[in-house]
């Protein structure tokens, strides 16, 4: 048990970085100290969205409470959290489970394997917290706060909390665990994490249709009256997967029974599932785990010719670091489904939404907007560019191009490249991911929505002048902070800091765009004027944004220590 | 040429010195071998050397250039091999050697030429093709080797470059080293193995505490003390102080 409690006490500070995080070495390394009103940033930038959840809840609250059917929302609240445990926990357990780097270490040491695997489960389990956090203890707190909950209510909100993410987790962690030793997987574990994932986000894409091809119950207020009572929606669900239900039970028992039956049974089938992941770990774990390192690799010498053929005959510089920068991220799975599958895969997620429900021929509220649009070209331009952009740049390649060479940086430092040059290629890089996705996004608009060719093809510049300035700015932030030292590549890209300042910084940059657009239309600017200011605008952000870029990576690379 | 003058680099504010007052010079022609027990600042010297690090005080010249005022200009005579193999895994051997070949802009037929004869004395031919991250830990280590050995530079700065190589690998290693330096270009390196450093070696440093504690010619060490001792009796005798 001590041995237990040491390897997931390691495992922490090694996810979190906790031994860096000391406050001690914060005000010691002064250059971090500008992570702090980042940070602060960051979350002013969500209490809008937290403000309008708890408003909702509110809402709802109001709606269902007169009816009884209030505890429902608290089924919504906890369906929603292990859905989202669920999903990600997938990437999580795998990675955390099969593929991080200090396996070959933990492996060596005697400790029993499944101490090794509860020590990542653990870790795990702490990430999911985080994860399901911003949906669940919202919904716990309004809902205490808005029935003035006693402390029953309180205290066993927390219990709920904490076995929340056991039962998603322990599901995907068994089935995980029986895969990798019952497949054989071992050697396609790059094909296994990338089929894997798109199977999930497949799954997760089915339900939300499957949820939107539901019957509707009318209008307004009674079709959410609806969705959350008895034989609504929300309780259908939740008897699939009961664990929600019963926490629900537990925490607003139904008239005349006790709670803690529907607690005992919560938290048992979390006990009991972890037990199994237990004796799951013992028996399987390793047998899934040795021989995952070995990489197959076709070998076979090349003869003269052939070597000469692929002996390259001098690229430039910029080629040859675009060439690195574009295998290495097609090759790594977590980089490649964050990278150029999701720039592919949000346009038409995105497209998909706004159709679903409709029987094919664009929903109301698409073709609200079209009408809508037919009679304001200008709003189609710029809500187009606007469109593109978020899908061309809401992935984290750019503002995890250095991070993501980790302990390869070095090669970097010592090539005699100018930093510039190297910037430039990286630059270029992730603009071509970002490009391929204002590609899709383009033509998901013209061909999907059946917006007019000619509007999508004025706004394509304004979205390719914005993504060029993102894309510096993405960089810059990395570049400030590059997260170099990581065992699992997850961390680079997934995990990074840098890709979540980099997002809050975009969304900020779009949404002052959005408002100092409507401010200039409403005071009466013509629209094309607006459109081409707007134009000259980004250009002029980019040109700097990338000037600044090549200036930093001069003075970067010769200040970063590796 | 290598010449550090008075070099210093410190860790947490000043309060560890890996590299104290450093100076030392290697000629051209010359295998300079580093020694020093662990953590004595070998490889902080070596990283300041070629860049990775950048020295509180001192300047380092490399082939007559000022490796901080001019960096792209030092790298470009200079290559590096460091202690532990750490190369782009996704990529394959070959895409690698051409990925060097292209940022230090070796021609095509010196290319071809260099890496079939390269990847033949290393017994690499038939893993060239396949991925870095299918090679053993000794391989990854000749394919950085044959990395640095690509474009031919005038300074190679090797971290315990013997690590990892099998027998045979080693004395193409050490031969390889010889015929650099034969050709007038200048080698760095350290190491912990005496024996190489004995045999191997034009001259020797030998560095504790982030200090210089003796160098020269392996005569000129002995002749510090009595002259039949062995290097490993000379560096236990200077490194326990």
């Amino acid at each position: 048990m001590k041995k237990l409690f040491r390897l997931i006490r390691v495992g922490l500070r090694v996810n979190f970085g906790l031994s860096l995080l000391r406050p001690k070495h914060l005000l010691e390394n002064k250059r971090d100290l500008w992570l702090i009103p980042m940070i602060g940033l960051g979350i002013a930038g969500l209490a809008p969205v937290l403000f309008f959840y708890l408003k909702g809840i509110r809402f709802m609250y109001g709606l269902l409470a007169p009816l009884g059917q209030q505890g429902a929302l608290l089924t919504f609240g906890l369906l929603a959290g292990q859905f989202l445990i669920l999903v990600f926990g997938f990437y999580y357990v795998l990675s955390a489970f099969y593929f991080s780097r200090d396996l070959d270490l933990l492996v060596s040491l005697p400790v029993a394997p499944a101490q090794v695997l509860l020590s990542k489960f653990a870790v795990v389990v702490v990430n999911e917290y985080l994860t399901a956090s911003p949906i669940v203890i919202p919904m716990l707190v309004a809902y205490g706060v808005q029935a003035k909950a006693g402390s029953t209510y309180w205290i066993t909100a927390v219990l709920v909390y904490l076995f929340l993410p056991i039962i998603p987790l322990a599901l995907v962690s068994l089935l995980v665990v029986g895969m990798m030793r019952f497949v054989n997987v071992s050697r396609k574990k790059d094909a296994l994490m990338i089929i894997g994932s798109l199977v999930l986000m497949a799954g997760a894409l089915s339900l939300q249709f499957w949820l939107r091809k539901m019957p509707d119950s009318g209008p307004g207020h009674q079709a959410l009256i609806q969705f959350f009572s008895e034989g609504g929606l929300v309780r259908k669900i939740g008897a699939m997967f009961p664990p929600s239900i019963w926490a629900t039970r537990a925490l607003v028992p139904e008239a005349g029974a006790s709670g803690l039956g529907p607690f005992l049974l919560y938290a048992g089938v979390s006990l009991a599932l972890f037990a199994a992941l237990f004796f799951a770990a013992r028996a399987f774990f390793y047998r899934g785990l040795l021989g995952l390192g070995e990489v197959s690799a076709r070998r076979r010498r090349l003869s003269h010719d052939v070597l000469s053929a692929r002996i390259s005959s001098g690229q430039k510089p910029v080629r040859a670091i675009f060439l690195r920068e574009l295998r290495i991220m097609n090759r790594t799975p977590i980089f490649l489904l964050n990278g150029v599958l999701s720039v592919v895969l949000i346009p038409v997620i995105f497209i998909l939404f706004a159709k679903a429900g409709s029987g094919g021929g664009g929903s109301d509220t698409t073709q609200i907007i079209l009408l809508l649009a037919s009679a304001n070209p200008a709003a189609v331009i710029l809500g187009s560019a606007m469109f593109m952009t978020i899908c061309g740049c809401l992935n984290g390649t750019a503002s995890s191009t250095f991070s993501r060479e980790g302990s390869h940086f070095w090669m970097s430092q010592i090539i005699p490249t100018p930093p510039a040059i190297q910037a430039k290629a990286k630059f270029l890089h992730s603009y071509a991911v970002s490009g391929l996705g204002i590609l899709v996004a383009t033509i998901a608009a013209i061909v999907v929505i059946k917006a007019k060719a000619v509007h999508v093809l004025l706004a394509l510049p304004i979205a390719l002048t914005a993504a060029a300035a993102l894309t510096a700015l993405g960089m810059i932030i990395d570049l400030l902070r590059p997260l170099l030292k990581w065992t699992n590549p997850q961390k680079a890209i997934k995990q990074n800091l840098n890709v979540l300042i980099a997002f809050f910084a975009d969304a900020g940059i779009l949404v002052a765009l959005t408002v100092g657009v409507s401010v200039l239309l409403r005071r009466g600017f013509s629209k094309a004027g607006v459109i081409v200011g707007l134009a000259i605008f980004l250009a002029v952000l980019a040109g700097s944004g990338y000037a600044l870029l090549l200036k930093l990576a001069a003075r970067r690379y010769g200040e970063i220590e590796t | 040429m290598i010449e550090l003058n008075h070099v210093s680099k410190s860790y947490n504010k000043g309060r560890v010195k890996a590299v104290d007052d450093l100076t030392l010079s290697v000629r051209p022609g010359e295998i300079f071998g580093f020694l020093g027990p662990n953590g004595a600042g070998k490889t902080t010297t070596i990283k300041l050397i070629v860049g990775l690090l950048r020295p509180d005080s001192g300047t380092i010249l490399v082939d007559g250039i000022d490796n901080r005022k001019n960096p792209v200009a030092a790298k470009t005579v200079t290559t590096y091999v460091p202690d532990t193999p750490a190369v782009y895994e996704r990529l394959t051997g070959l895409e690698y050697l051409n990925f060097i070949g292209d940022v230090y802009g070796v021609p095509k037929a010196d290319r071809l030429r260099r890496i079939e004869r390269w990847l033949e004395i290393f017994e690499l031919s038939e893993a060239v093709s396949a991925p870095i991250q299918s090679y053993s830990h000794g391989m990854r280590q000749k394919i950085v080797l044959i990395a640095a050995l690509l474009p031919a530079p005038r300074v190679m700065v090797l971290d315990e470059p013997m690590v990892g190589l099998d027998a045979r690998s080693a004395h193409h290693m050490k031969e390889m080293m010889r015929t650099h330096c034969d050709r007038g270009g200048t080698l760095f390196f350290s190491t912990h193995i005496m024996e190489v450093a004995e045999k191997l070696c034009d001259r020797i440093g030998i560095i504790h505490k982030g200090r210089l504690i003796a160098h020269g010619t392996l005569e000129e060490l002995r002749a510090r003390d009595r002259e039949d001792q062995s290097l490993e009796k000379i560096f236990l005798e200077l490194t326990e102080r």
